[in-house]
């Protein structure tokens, strides 16, 4: 679920008692931030071990930089998942495109097999836009273009690999891509939920 | 990726927009990177689209990393708190145990501690009585690990039997040295008769 209000003064508070090297607060900042960051993670780079290394280098980061956090200009988890995700993805980047085996006989099931994921990408997408309470701005999303930006977005597929994914061209796959993203911006910050 | 063309605006838009879902190809994703360094213009736009996207990442379910990626953050950080979960300063959740054992001569105590957090090395631990209504008299520090032998001071009143009370306090490395506890009381405890 989005951040609440609370949650996210909390986090921002903490985040300031860290910059202090308060010890208990970096603790309970981890508590609270690393399981949604984790599974972040995880879904990305379908590596248990290098997502905990990046989690690993993400608080360490948190941990020296903390000060550097300005609330006026993003939320506490938009500012630590920006971290978590940009890593993972320019590490996903590197490997290469083709890392991920893509089966052409499995459309919707995700490649890395998280037993505990009761969810698909299209589902978290759309329990996201709820819990923001933009539900049309995804719902009204085509079925190809929403399930290649939930992909994307979730389990890091490139152009290429969502081309292969969805059975579709690149170019197609590329324009659903772009206007679903156009769309999105525009509905979002209709709804105040961009900048 | 020129950035310089009549367009830009939109052009930058979008590559913000891939950036940020995690489309764009590793090389567009690192020079977008260097150029929000120093261009506010696209760090801005980049910012606005984490405003749009990563709230939706917290709607995946969250996945609980391994226990060894906090301790792994502390033990890189030097952080006193290895472990997280428990609340208060780490030596208020040692469990902690000691055994006290008297010679036959009862001027001689054999001591041992068990369990508990490893002590840092600029600390030791120091074993006093408290003798009733009397103020607390150190019986030496305690071995990090393994076993201590400590002789009763030759003292007309002491004699374990008449000692109620014994405790242990945390003290800098070689004890207290105005001979009453300086840090912090980890425990006490009724002696026991065990012979």
């Amino acid at each position: 679920m989005a951040a609440s209000p609370d949650k996210s003064a909390r986090l921002a508070a903490l985040l300031a008692r860290v910059a202090m090297g308060d010890q208990a607060a970096f603790g309970e900042f981890y508590e609270l931030t690393s399981s949604h960051l984790y599974g972040v993670a995880v879904r990305i780079l379908k590596d248990a071990p290098a997502a905990e290394e990046i989690l690993q280098e993400a608080y360490v980061n948190v941990w020296h930089h903390a000060g550097s956090y300005e609330v006026a200009k993003s939320q506490p988890m938009t500012w630590l998942t920006s971290i978590v995700r940009n890593r993972c993805l320019d590490q996903l980047r590197r490997r290469g495109v083709d890392t991920v085996t893509l089966t052409s006989d499995d459309d919707d099931a995700p490649e890395f097999d998280l037993p505990s994921d009761a969810m698909t990408p299209v589902e978290m997408l759309i329990a996201g836009a709820e819990a923001r309470s933009v539900r049309e701005c995804v719902e009204t999303l085509e079925a190809g273009p929403k399930q290649a930006i939930a992909l994307a977005f979730y389990q890091g597929l490139s152009h290429s690999e969502l081309a292969a994914h969805l059975h579709e061209p690149l170019g197609t796959v590329k324009s659903w891509v772009r206007r679903a993203l156009e769309r999105l911006k525009n509905c979002l910050d209709r709804a105040g939920m961009g900048r | 990726m020129n950035l310089s063309r009549p367009d830009r605006t939109a052009r930058l838009d979008a590559l913000a927009a891939s950036y940020v879902l995690g489309t764009l190809s590793r090389r567009a994703r690192s020079r977008l990177a260097v150029i929000a360094r120093t261009d506010t213009a696209v760090s801005q736009t980049l910012r606005a689209w984490e405003q749009r996207l990563l709230p939706f990442a917290e709607s995946a379910p969250p996945i609980t990393p391994s226990p060894q990626v906090w301790r792994r953050i502390a033990l890189r950080l030097g952080l006193d708190a290895v472990r997280r979960s428990e609340r208060g300063p780490w030596w208020a959740r040692m469990e902690f145990w000691l055994v006290a054992t008297l010679a036959r001569d009862s001027r001689t105590m054999v001591v041992k501690t068990v369990g508990g957090a490893p002590v840092p090395s600029d600390k030791s631990l120091e074993l006093w009585m408290l003798p009733d209504g009397g103020a607390p008299r150190s019986l030496g520090v305690l071995p990090a690990t393994g076993v201590a032998r400590i002789t009763l001071p030759a003292l007309p009143d002491v004699a374990l039997a008449n000692v109620p009370a014994l405790a242990v306090s945390l003290e800098q490395a070689g004890g207290s040295t105005t001979g009453a506890p300086q840090g912090p009381v980890l425990y006490t405890g009724k002696v026991e008769k065990l012979y």
